[in-house]
């Protein structure tokens, strides 16, 4: 398989002069086309923000990023957000729902960006919100749905599109335990059936065991790639 | 367009799904600024034109035609209201003769000689009673007594302000007559000739020009001031509805009556201190107009860039999920222009479906006229372009500044 992401002499800074802090501090990292990566680490040790140079949502302060082939350090924020829009995909800690639009127009949302027409983008949307389990929910309101659902809305707003990857950002932080494993499930069952690349963030290794790797970082470095499977 | 589209969506829903009462007390805010635009102004113009009203309504009427500038008399009256008779289009004239000169009230009664005598000086009109009604409706501002009838003579009707107990004190410069009632007798002298008159009645309007005259029959004024001739000093006309007073005065002008006198149209006539009383009543009203624009412009800025901010963290996500800034902008300068066209569009109904027709039927009692409110549609329209417009840009800016901001800070709360 090829690599879809390269990282190498990731670094990123924050601060200057005695106040600087160097939070990342020379990353190399590959991942592969269709793989399910995890990060792990303890709190302070830069796994987000790791993610958020992958993710092209910071500059890294030094090394370069190889997204799909496009070096994405490269690109002005208007470049930036057009390429977030078609290659990847986001599942945010705390869901990050509109709350003005009901689940659908939620999804429909970067549907509509990417330019579908609006019945198109209904469809996309209710075809999305059924295979994350939220049919006949199309049209309530973040609010009048529990934090379970609220995710798996926010799943099926990353992957109606189908990007080529998705970020999940500690995606079971403010779930239960029941909950927060039928979400793991979900995006487990996305890379295995879509065949979509999936780079999430974790600090519970249960949620982690259906990754193909897990990168261990501490301290702003990755220090171990565990294998679990191929 | 796709931005437009998604800003649309964006802005309508928050629209619909925010706060009740936050959304009507903001709409409140832009009626009330858009009221305080069209009605200050408005009511300034309006005193002074219920006063260019009064005047058209009780002096000037639609077409005024006066001596021309080096001449004592209209040239040829008579000739000229011949041609005026041929015009459909004026319903009614009237042919004024003017002259100065005094009236003596209580000489009869005077025993001491060695006080001044009860005599002012004023300005004398001599009237076709029916023919003025008809134009300027005279006698329903007759205040105390009865209008004149055209076959009767030694009759004359006292405007107030040649009456002390009407002045309230402000006639002293010019003098006025005491304790003169209708019933009296008063002598009236024209080139040195007096004739002994009964006041009929007192006409009092905010009209100087009604107001400080004293209304004669034209015949008795001919024969005081011993005019042979029937040669005027002024005509005024009254068009029907539908006429054009600028055809009128051109139709009139292509006789070549503008030979004999000068004619103007009641606009061309306005006495040039009122155009600029107007003119600065206008500046007036503009400048406090502006201020309430300043004002709403800051509560828009201020509601929302309240919003974005709190929404500072939803932002960052949807640049996140790659929405262009533009589409967020877009979401919230819709929001703006929500409130100022509800908000217009409220103080546009009030304006004209309650407060136009109000000062109509309760004219503000200034002491020169019966102020009304002028709310010119296209005065109005120009206001509400201005409101929309600097409504716009305060919500534009503070979303571009929320929006401006880098995306991850913008997700993780940071400051920039």
């Amino acid at each position: 398989m090829t690599d879809i992401i390269q990282a190498s002499g990731i670094t990123r800074t924050f601060g200057k002069g005695d106040l600087m802090i160097q939070i990342l501090k020379g990353i190399d990292i590959t991942v592969a086309d269709g793989e399910f990566v995890a990060i792990m680490g303890k709190s302070g040790a830069g796994k987000s923000t790791l993610m958020y140079q992958l993710s092209v949502l910071d500059e890294p302060t030094s090394g370069t990023i190889i997204i799909d082939d496009v070096d994405v350090v490269t690109l002005n924020e208007h470049e930036q957000t057009a390429f977030r829009l078609n290659t990847l995909g986001y599942v945010f800690q705390d869901y990050a729902l509109v709350p003005d639009l009901s689940a659908q127009e939620n999804v429909m949302l970067p549907l509509l960006m990417r330019g579908q027409s609006w019945p198109e983008a209904e469809k996309t949307a209710c075809l999305a919100l059924d295979a994350v389990g939220l049919a006949g929910k199309y049209k309530n309101l973040p609010g009048q749905l529990s934090g379970g659902e609220q995710q798996r809305v926010s799943i099926a707003r990353a992957v109606a599109g189908k990007p080529k990857i998705i970020f999940a950002d500690e995606p079971t932080a403010n779930l239960d335990s029941v909950s927060g494993h039928q979400v793991v499930e979900l995006i487990t069952s996305l890379n295995r059936d879509s065949g979509q690349t999936v780079v999430m963030v974790t600090h519970e290794r249960e949620y982690a065991l259906g990754c193909n790797r897990i990168f261990h970082m501490e301290d702003g470095l990755v220090v171990d790639v565990e294998k679990l499977k191929s | 367009m796709r931005n437009f589209r998604i800003g649309l969506l964006l802005g309508f829903r928050q629209i619909q799904r925010a706060n009740i009462w936050t959304t009507s007390l903001i709409i409140f805010v832009m009626a009330l600024t858009f009221i305080n635009l069209i009605a200050v102004s408005g009511i300034l113009v309006g005193l002074i034109a219920g006063s260019e009203r009064a005047l058209q309504e009780k002096s000037l009427g639609d077409i005024i035609i006066t001596t021309l500038d080096n001449e004592d008399n209209i040239i040829n009256t008579e000739s000229l209201v011949r041609q005026l008779d041929q015009f459909p289009e004026i319903s009614s004239y009237t042919v004024r003769y003017q002259a100065v000169g005094q009236i003596e009230a209580n000489y009869k009664t005077r025993r001491d000689f060695s006080q001044d005598p009860n005599i002012v000086s004023g300005r004398l009109i001599g009237i076709d009673p029916e023919a003025e009604d008809a134009v300027t409706g005279l006698s329903k501002s007759v205040v105390e007594g009865e209008y004149l009838n055209s076959d009767e003579d030694g009759y004359l009707l006292l405007g107030a302000l040649n009456i002390d107990r009407y002045t309230a004190g402000f006639a002293d410069i010019t003098g006025s007559l005491k304790e003169v009632y209708p019933g009296d007798a008063v002598r009236v002298t024209v080139n040195g000739n007096s004739k002994e008159f009964i006041v009929k009645g007192i006409v009092n309007t905010k009209v100087g020009e009604v107001s400080t005259g004293i209304f004669i029959p034209e015949r008795e004024l001919r024969r005081l001031g011993g005019q042979i001739n029937r040669d005027a000093q002024e005509i005024a006309l009254r068009l029907s509805p539908t006429a054009d007073d600028q055809l009128i005065k051109a139709n009139l002008v292509a006789l070549e009556l503008d030979a004999q006198a000068k004619i103007r149209t009641f606009e061309e006539a306005i006495p040039k201190f009122i155009v600029d009383i107007k003119n600065t009543f206008n500046i007036l009203g503009v400048f406090i107009g502006a201020i309430g624009i300043i004002v709403a412009s800051i509560t828009i800025f201020i509601i929302i860039f309240i919003n974005a901010i709190s929404r500072q963290r939803q932002i960052g996500i949807l640049k996140g999920i790659g929405i262009e800034r533009r589409v967020i902008e877009i979401a919230y300068v819709l929001q703006s222009a929500f409130y100022a066209l509800v908000g217009s569009l409220i103080g546009v109904a009030i304006t004209y479906g309650f407060l136009v027709g109000f000062f109509e039927r309760n004219p503000i009692d200034f002491p020169f006229s019966d102020g009304i409110l002028v709310a010119e549609p296209m005065g109005t329209l120009y206001r509400f372009l201005i409101l929309f417009a600097i409504t716009l840009v305060a919500g534009f800016l503070p979303a571009w500044l929320i929006v401006k901001r880098n995306t991850l800070n913008s997700i993780l709360g940071r400051k920039s």
